[in-house]
């Protein structure tokens, strides 16, 4: 009898799905305890009641009687730990990219007590006219692939599961792929968080040529990847002027000030690549390669290079000294002719790892 | 980074079911193993699922959850047949819209693969990114990799392997080998900026991995492709490991390990003396050591054995002469 199925979720013994970290608020021993009810039910409840309310509604009614809150819920007003229990999960609902509203009452604003919660259907469901076709289903499959590992890694599973909703099916590619983005820097994380909450934020930065770590506290506009290697675009909170950092140059924890910012708007993301394409196309290099060699082959490969004489190439580079040690370890293959302050820094290299191995 | 298996969080579970529901309303009846298969989760975490949801519903007007205000399946379908029905629905219709990150993941991978013969209209690929920006609950995450130009030697490769032709293309190995190479191409791999083709290579009778950057005057040939993706077992690690690996023992700043860490075997004993790591890491030859330890000056130095130490010296040392031999007033290496 369906009716009487209902009831036994509710009543089994459950496993304790509470995120870790969370204060349990535990019931006074002589009560008995209210049945467990899994997280993922509790939220699931509470969308579903959020999604359908035109009105919204007040935070009482919802701990009141929303499944997961409702068995906590006391009537006698001390409910100190479901609130905050309600809180969270707001956080964790809005992360999905649900867009969980609240309304102030009239003539009631800042009152937490009358502000009412929905989530507006229009803005949660993708919109009607939204499909993909196969092939476009193909290429999503393989960009959310491209971040399996680490970073963005819960985004793009997410990402799937809701292309997988809509009930489109991939091609089946003729040539298999697997293809994978790093971001093996470890401030790629914490920053990937402020940039989303527009935190200002503080890290040591060693710049190149300076013996000592400085100190910068930035407000992050943009995380951009370019010649395979994550940069970030920000703001300087004293000075307002932007700057690009280089993550692997990063020698603190990423540390939240505490303090957010104003978003920037604007296609922060395309305005940090163009500056780096930029100084890529400004600063060039001219060097000589042993014909046929591993050198000849790959850096006529690179991005940009021109032959400049038979074996002379013009490169270009970011970074004099990430170019510098990329030179290095082609060793004889490569001769730099121009600038000196590159010649300079490979001969520098060649020499620290002649004498480290002598 | 070591890779620890994360247990399923609530907010994934809960993006599971806000995404199945949609789904399971479009379908009208399917089986579990359908939606295992469309979701590529085990029929278990269906199963759950759909336990969960048939219970679940809104307050309603009585605030008591009544039968109306649930979900319910037709349970006898899905307790004989493993099919899954739903028969009352609530509050949600259609499937939800993606976050700004999650967005951000599928448009930053689309730039990343921009190299691919596959995103090569760059219209098409334009308008699709659009569209993930329109199917956003916000504006998606500033986070995006620089787009390149479609590779040719792919764009090669791709052929060839629809027409169901072998390719063949000159490659030069890092020991410095010319050597022409016939390949049944089996699969494209890529690390960050790296790109390789790993193929069946005629000539060595065997499974080997290219360079992309390394192959020259790639074409297709008119011998039919002999070993298909379907037919050989590929490694999941981009380099096989052989028995004939040298080990080498290397001095290494711990803030370059990850720079190393393809290298270094699974078991692989690290020791951490005076802020520097000793480790092993193991190589097919010489030659790739040398041009790995001379991009990395300062920051890793080889150990033992004293062979490998030499072949690194040499390899600086051959440098340095020219720039000695082309520039007479620099300063000689002490």
């Amino acid at each position: 009898m369906p009716a009487a199925r209902k009831k036994t979720p509710a009543g089994q013994p459950l496993p304790d799905t509470a995120p870790s970290g969370a204060p349990t608020s535990a019931p006074t021993p002589r009560e008995p305890a209210p049945p467990r009810v899994p997280v993922e039910e509790r939220l699931f409840s509470l969308v579903l009641a959020l999604l359908a309310t035109e009105t919204g509604l007040t935070k009482s009614e919802i701990l009141s009687t929303v499944q997961g809150y409702r068995q906590r819920y006391s009537t006698s007003g001390a409910n100190a730990n479901l609130e905050r229990q309600f809180e969270r999960d707001k956080d964790d609902i809005r992360d999905l990219g649900v867009p969980l509203e609240t309304i102030e009452s009239p003539g009631q604003a800042g009152n937490n007590q009358t502000l009412r919660y929905r989530i507006p259907r229009g803005s949660y469901e993708l919109p009607a006219d939204i499909s993909f076709s196969a092939e476009e289903t193909t290429l999503l499959n393989l960009a959310a692939m491209v971040w399996r590992e680490g970073s963005l890694s819960t985004e793009s599973r997410r990402a799937l599961l809701k292309l997988r909703s809509l009930g489109g099916t991939a091609d089946v590619p003729v040539l298999g792929y697997v293809t994978q983005l790093r971001s093996r820097d470890a401030a790629f994380e914490p920053l990937s968080t402020a940039l989303e909450r527009s935190s200002v934020v503080r890290f040591a930065y060693l710049k190149p040529g300076e013996s000592d770590a400085r100190v910068r506290t930035v407000m992050p506009l943009a995380l951009v990847q370019h010649q395979g290697r994550w940069h970030l675009s920000a703001e300087e909170a004293d000075t307002g002027v932007r700057k690009t950092f280089l993550l692997r140059r990063i020698v603190s924890e990423i540390i939240p000030t505490g303090t957010s910012f104003t978003p920037r708007g604007g296609d922060q993301s395309s305005i940090a690549l163009r500056e780096l394409d930029e100084v890529w196309n400004n600063h060039t290099a001219i060097v000589e390669v042993m014909p046929d060699s591993d050198a000849a082959t790959r850096l006529r490969k690179r991005r940009g290079t021109e032959t400049a004489a038979d074996d002379t190439l013009r490169l270009h580079y970011s970074d004099l000294n990430i170019i510098a040690d990329e030179l290095a370890g082609y060793g004889p293959e490569v001769l730099v002719i121009d600038p000196p302050a590159l010649r300079d820094a490979v001969i520098a290299r060649l020499r620290q790892t002649e004498n480290d191995h002598g | 980074m070591a890779e620890r298996p994360k247990p399923q969080h609530a907010t994934d579970k809960l993006a599971f079911l806000l995404s199945l529901v949609p789904w399971l309303i479009d379908q009208g009846s399917v089986t579990v193993t359908e939606a295992a298969d469309q979701f590529g989760v085990t029929e278990a975490q269906i199963r759950d699922a759909v336990r969960l949801i048939a219970v679940s519903g809104i307050p309603g007007e009585t605030s008591a959850y009544q039968h109306g205000d649930l979900f319910d399946i037709a349970w006898d379908r899905f307790d004989d047949h493993d099919e899954i029905v739903l028969t009352n629905m609530v509050a949600i219709d259609d499937s939800p819209r993606f976050s700004g990150r999650e967005a951000a993941a599928f448009i930053a991978g689309l730039q990343y693969l921009s190299a691919l013969p596959e995103n090569a209209d760059r219209s098409a690929i334009d308008s699709l990114m659009a569209k993930l920006a329109r199917g956003a609950s916000a504006t998606p995450s500033q986070v995006a990799v620089e787009a390149t130009d479609s590779d040719a030697t792919l764009a090669v490769v791709r052929e060839s392997v629809a027409a169901g032709l072998q390719v063949e293309f000159d490659y030069l190995s890092s020991k410095g080998l010319h050597q022409h190479r016939r390949v049944d191409p089996l699969r494209i791999e890529s690390i960050d900026a790296d790109w390789y083709l790993r193929g069946w290579c005629h000539l060595r009778e065997a499974v080997r991995t290219f360079r992309i950057d390394r192959i020259v005057d790639p074409r297709i040939t008119d011998l039919p492709i002999t070993r298909h993706a379907a037919d050989v077992t590929l490694p999941d690690t981009l380099f096989e490991g052989s028995t004939d690996d040298l080990l080498v023992t290397i001095d290494v700043a711990p803030s370059a390990v990850p720079l190393i860490a393809d290298y270094m075997p699974d078991d692989a004993n690290s020791t951490s003396v005076d802020g520097v790591v000793r480790t092993t890491i193991h190589v097919s030859h010489y030659h790739g050591l040398k041009r790995l330890v001379a991009s990395l000056p300062g920051v890793v130095t080889v150990v033992d054995p004293p062979e490998a130490r030499r072949v690194v010296a040499d390899w600086a040392r051959a440098a340095t002469a020219r720039y000695e031999s082309t520039n007479p007033t620099a300063p000689s290496a002490t």
